[in-house]
């Protein structure tokens, strides 16, 4: 007999009461949200929103001030070290080791991640083939052109496969078939039990992708709402009312 | 392999890599170790020169006193220039690319990274300490070499090559760009070296001041004389250094 109660979801991510002051102002306030795993959140906010310390805290780069992460229900803040197998983190601008090929940098982040050996060089084998990078796999990551950094990041944070995928601009310097390329993967990740939050400035990019959307501003938590394909006005029209005047009031309302 | 060997190991692979294909390092090797050559066939052409002259004493000087141990002294001098050269982008260089950060996000402690980054470096500075080494090594066979000496000098050379390489990471560590913590590496290596000048020129040889300098504990090495105290010094200096490299990375992961 099948049971009729669905499961109750895994929750992967759950930040309470973040804060973290940055550059002489407070970047993110009071942040509580959770993520299950396959859920695909959308962050969104105005340049300085605190998009990005957000994500440098979740993924364990950055400490914050105050406030509680859990991952897998585990406190990340007490054992930083679950980073190492369970999260994935693509930073802005996809930072690289110019000095190093791009095979190198699979291998390096692999070991950092604790693969070794056969599992290392099928990982890394699967990765380069599912983002095709194989013409770039001796390339030096230095002479890459932007997106296909940003492709390099993206295959260096899923190589370990992490529970939790945290992409920070991800569609940044993508043509529109490598946008589409990384929309399919999202949902690919997001099928296979990956809980994955993305910030952008795009706000096709969320519609497309997230069934989840959280507007940041000010470093404030201000919207936090399922989205769905055809939503796109009724988001553009939240975000830009936070945008504007710092807040939601149809949510108000609601 | 434990968790806890894997993220260090794992750092130094990673430098010791990018050291490796980077032309700095290349460069830095294939110039000093000329220059090592030349010199080695210097002191080597003085030597048998005097060989004749020495004959009549029976302690007189031998090879090691006037050919091997002098070429070390000589790597000594490099590397004051060489280690900040060396080690002047290992942190202030990711931190400028962005890419610390990475290594924050894979869960290493700031201690890991730095000794990952360090280890690196120093098997960098052995393997130069080993090439020198074999120039006066390669003839064992025709001459007669002090092998006590020898390994007592090498011993003293290798923890100068540490400790340098620790003041160097500090350096990068604290710095903002690398070019400033080359810069510093290498006054302050230069400093702890001359550090009792003042004092020797007015006649004083003993007290704190001396102590401190990194001279007053290399040179019995270089002479043959092995003394705790002299190993301690450097052993003392070098985990200091790292552990200011740390500290400060540990800020860096704080502070963002």
């Amino acid at each position: 007999m099948t049971s009729i109660i669905p499961a109750s979801p895994k929750t992967v991510l759950q930040l309470d009461g973040l804060s973290r002051r940055r550059a002489g102002r407070q970047a993110v306030q009071d942040l509580s949200l959770t993520l299950h795993a396959g859920q695909v959140m959308g962050l969104l906010g105005v340049n300085g929103a605190g998009k990005s310390t957000t994500l440098s805290m979740i993924a364990g780069a950055l400490r914050p001030d105050t406030g509680g992460i859990r991952l897998n229900g585990e406190d990340f803040l007490e054992h930083p070290g679950l980073a190492r197998k369970h999260i994935g983190w693509l930073p802005e601008r996809a930072p690289v080791w110019a000095e190093l090929s791009v095979n190198e940098h699979l291998d390096a982040h692999g070991r950092l991640r604790g693969l070794h050996g056969a599992a290392l060089r099928a990982a890394r084998t699967a990765i380069i083939e599912r983002l095709e990078l194989q013409p770039l796999a001796r390339r030096l990551a230095g002479v890459l052109s932007q997106g296909q950094r940003q492709r390099l990041g993206l295959a260096c944070a899923l190589l370990h496969h992490p529970a939790l995928l945290v992409l920070d601009e991800p569609a940044n310097a993508l043509d529109p078939v490598q946008v589409a390329a990384l929309r399919t993967l999202i949902r690919e990740q997001s099928a296979a039990g990956t809980a994955v939050i993305l910030s952008t400035h795009l706000l096709a990019e969320v519609t497309a992708v997230c069934d989840r959307v959280a507007i940041l501003h000010e470093g404030g938590l201000r919207h936090d709402g399922p989205v769905h394909s055809d939503d796109h006005a009724a988001l553009e029209r939240t975000f830009f009312e936070i945008a504007m005047n710092g807040n939601n009031s149809a949510a108000r309302a609601a | 392999m434990s968790a806890a060997f894997v993220s260090p190991v794992a750092v130094t692979r990673l430098e010791w890599r990018r050291l490796l294909v980077r032309p700095l390092a290349w460069v830095l090797a294939a110039l000093t170790l000329a220059w090592l050559a030349w010199n080695f066939t210097l002191l080597l052409g003085s030597f048998l020169a005097g060989q004749i002259q020495r004959a009549g004493l029976p302690d007189g000087p031998g090879f090691t006193d006037l050919v091997a141990v002098p070429l070390l002294g000589q790597l000594a001098q490099l590397a004051f220039l060489v280690v900040p050269l060396l080690t002047m982008s290992m942190i202030a260089g990711d931190r400028r690319n962005g890419t610390l950060p990475l290594l924050f996000a894979t869960g290493v402690p700031a201690s890991r990274i730095v000794l990952g980054k360090y280890l690196a470096v120093l098997g960098w500075l052995l393997l130069w300490l080993a090439l020198t080494l074999a120039m006066p090594l390669a003839l064992t066979h025709a001459t007669h070499l002090d092998w006590g000496k020898l390994a007592a000098a090498t011993l003293g050379l290798g923890l100068m090559l540490a400790t340098l390489g620790a003041v160097g990471m500090a350096c990068s560590a604290f710095a903002s760009h690398p070019a400033i913590a080359a810069a510093a590496a290498l006054v302050i290596a230069l400093a702890l070296w001359g550090v009792n000048l003042g004092a020797q020129m007015a006649g004083i040889n003993g007290g704190v001041i001396n102590w401190l300098a990194m001279s007053t504990h290399l040179q019995p090495l270089l002479r043959g004389l092995v003394s705790s105290t002299d190993i301690v010094w450097f052993l003392l200096l070098t985990v200091l250094a790292l552990a200011l490299a740390t500290r400060r990375l540990n800020a860096d992961r704080e502070r963002g």
